[in-house]
């Protein structure tokens, strides 16, 4: 098939020959060349702007490092200003308002009511569950509002118990809604 | 540049020898394949540009729904994390790839590949409705700049563009639907720049593609027709010359000379510059502009078609072609078994999901009601509607007290929601570590979805002064 006249004159081939083998000498398309050309032009360009000029351009862990903190500083100060928010006193107030008591009570009942117990009491069907009853107003760790408030938070001091600290899945709305719904059904 | 570059076997036509562009005006050929060829090329870009709009299951067809990650293809929801049956998906692609291009080479290329598609049945009738066929194109492209020449070519790019950017949104409903894109199309760009962005790019890309780039795509770039030449040998059906019918050229009249006239119809109307005559060349799309284009000229010259014929090396020099054989076997094995997995999967897939993860803390807690694990349990609806999971445990051991399943568990659609779940053994009686599993009942549905998990405690020797003081 290799005739010949198939062989474009056009061809070059190079000067060297070594054992009859010799090399074409083709260019490449002009097209890819200009790839490599406005490679090196970015190249350029990438390097006075990032390391030569005062331009301080964030790299990408850098930039997605500040929208972070960002985030956990604005997350922080949301949390301070309803614990700020909190008192003893607003907490109570809370418990009086249905709406509250009523989401706490929902929290309540998919988190806390397997080991409290679903009336609070911890009990199922007449077995004692593993949590201490909250109907009773008697309590372990202190009984004030914010108090409850912390230990849901951060968990029971003696880590034995299996009270853990609720704080990475319920935000401080959400802890103080449940501490409203049991304040509202301590016996007055 | 007046005379048809001559091709060859060393260097690549549309290349010059100075590395710019010979550009290459196919001329029109009619035939059987053009004709086949041409239909299916509309059945696929209706395809394609229907796909989103046809709605499956209260979603699109085919729908990759980047903000709400989930991906809807016919009526089947995956959401991020069923991303690994893509790995079955891809290697199914591919080795449906190996095995079509190890029987017809590259098939796919010439008749399928949406680059081909829209190149030769969109943007080459344009340029051919414009500015007329192969010579005339010729001649233009080679006259001196006028007025007129520049209002045509104003206008011809125009339509170019105008094409690319309806088919980069097209592109983009794929990912967004076709509300939302209507939604962006009424709205301020800058509302959402990035899908603007994104479409500008694809316009950007898809005009420079067609309107200029074209055939060194496929020739330099592109990766499949590079793996594709790989994976044919003697046995492809590939399109061929038959050199011992055709050889030696020569006149139609010369009764001494093979059936190739020389009449260089096939150089004309190939769409990469190729001589089909030199032999299988890794510029060939498979795209057989040449088979209809020696028909036509054989037929008028009294003598057999055929003579550029789609048929295997074995085949052109005369012998059988082997369609079953070692390599045909494997890949057609391989395609089988990845097909059969992912069938498998799919099968499997249920629009819920239910995990059972233990919580944060002790791995277990020992105290006077017994042997204590905590978890938390994990559920998921893909579904449209309020679902219900009615969930127990199963294989756990007598007396075994479980806490948080009482009631059947609501979810609101397409929700996701954490229950904590206690299980306690009494200590009389736990023995030993072991796992049990945790089964869910799905209504609307009634499909069973389930989890395993292992409840971990102490050795249970350690337990006996526990037991001994818990029995008074």
């Amino acid at each position: 098939m290799n005739r010949s006249e198939d062989r474009n004159e056009d061809v070059i081939l190079r000067e060297h020959e070594f054992d009859g083998i010799r090399e074409y000498d083709q260019k490449l398309p002009n097209w890819w060349l200009f790839t490599f050309y406005i490679a090196i032009v970015l190249f350029v360009i990438g390097w006075v702007t990032y390391y030569q000029l005062p331009l301080r351009i964030k790299t990408d862990h850098e930039y997605l490092t500040a929208k972070l903190d960002v985030i956990s500083k604005k997350k922080e100060a949301e949390l301070e200003s309803i614990l700020s928010s909190l008192t003893d006193d607003s907490l109570r107030e809370m418990s009086r308002d249905a709406t509250h008591a009523a989401v706490g009570k929902s929290i309540f009942e998919t988190k806390c009511s397997p080991c409290h117990g679903i009336d609070l009491s911890a009990q199922l069907n007449g077995m004692a569950l593993p949590g201490v009853p909250l109907n009773d107003a008697e309590w372990k760790y202190g009984g004030r509002p914010l108090e409850i408030m912390s230990l849901i938070t951060n968990g029971s001091p003696d880590p034995t118990k299996g009270m853990i600290a609720w704080k990475d899945q319920l935000g401080p709305s959400e802890i103080a809604q449940v501490v409203s719904y049991i304040l509202s059904k301590q016996p007055q | 540049m007046s005379a048809l570059k001559k091709p060859n076997l060393i260097s690549v036509t549309s290349i010059n020898t100075d590395g710019s562009r010979y550009f290459i005006h196919p001329a029109d050929v009619k035939g059987w394949f053009t004709f086949a060829r041409r239909v299916f090329g509309v059945i696929l870009m209706a395809i394609y540009v229907l796909l989103p709009w046809i709605p499956v299951g209260g979603h699109p067809a085919v729908f990759f729904d980047l903000l709400g990650r989930r991906f809807h293809f016919f009526g089947l929801m995956f959401l991020s994390e069923d991303l690994w049956i893509g790995f079955f998906l891809l290697t199914g692609l591919g080795f449906s790839l190996f095995y079509i291009t190890s029987l017809f080479g590259r098939i796919w290329c010439g008749w399928a590949c949406p680059y081909t598609v829209f190149l030769e049945h969109l943007y080459r009738r344009i340029e051919r409705f414009l500015d007329g066929d192969a010579a005339q194109r010729r001649r233009l492209a080679d006259s001196k700049p006028t007025t007129a020449k520049t209002i045509r070519a104003v206008i011809k790019h125009s339509l170019y563009l105008l094409v690319s950017v309806i088919i980069a949104h097209v592109f983009i409903a794929y990912f967004i639907s076709i509300p939302r894109l209507y939604e962006y199309l009424q709205g301020n760009p800058s509302s959402h720049s990035k899908a603007f962005g994104v479409m500008l790019f694809l316009t950007g890309a898809l005009y420079f593609s067609f309107s200029w780039f074209r055939e060194q795509f496929c020739l330099i770039l592109c990766p499949y027709g590079r793996i594709q030449s790989a994976l044919t040998d003697e046995d492809t059906i590939i399109i061929g010359y038959d050199a011992g019918r055709g050889e030696p050229r020569g006149k139609v009249n010369d009764s001494s000379a093979g059936d190739c006239i020389n009449c260089l119809r096939c150089v004309q109307v190939c769409p990469t510059g190729i001589d089909i005559r030199n032999g299988l060349q890794m510029e060939c799309i498979g795209c057989a502009g040449c088979i209809d284009a020696c028909n036509e000229i054989m037929e008028k010259t009294n003598r057999p078609r055929g003579l550029v014929r789609y048929d295997s090396l074995r085949g052109l020099a005369g012998l059988n072609t082997r369609f079953v054989r070692p390599r045909t076997i494997l890949y057609s094995g391989m395609l089988c078994l990845g097909a059969a997995v992912m069938l498998l999967f799919l099968s499997g897939l249920r629009p819920a999901k239910l995990e059972l993860i233990r919580m944060p803390g002790s791995p277990y807690y020992v105290d006077k009601t017994g042997v204590r694990n905590q978890f938390r349990l994990q559920l998921l609806t893909k579904k449209s509607e309020d679902t219900t999971f009615f969930v127990r445990a199963l294989e756990l051991p007598e007396g075994a007290v479980v806490s948080g399943l009482e009631e059947p568990l609501l979810l609101k659609p397409g929700e996701e929601a954490n229950r904590t779940l206690i299980i306690t053994v009494p200590v009389a009686n736990y023995t030993r570590e072991f796992k049990f599993a945790i089964q869910a009942t799905v209504e609307p549905g009634g499909f069973v979805i389930s989890d395993r998990a292992e409840f971990l405690g102490p050795s249970a020797y350690t337990l006996s002064p526990i037991k001994d003081s818990s029995t008074p």
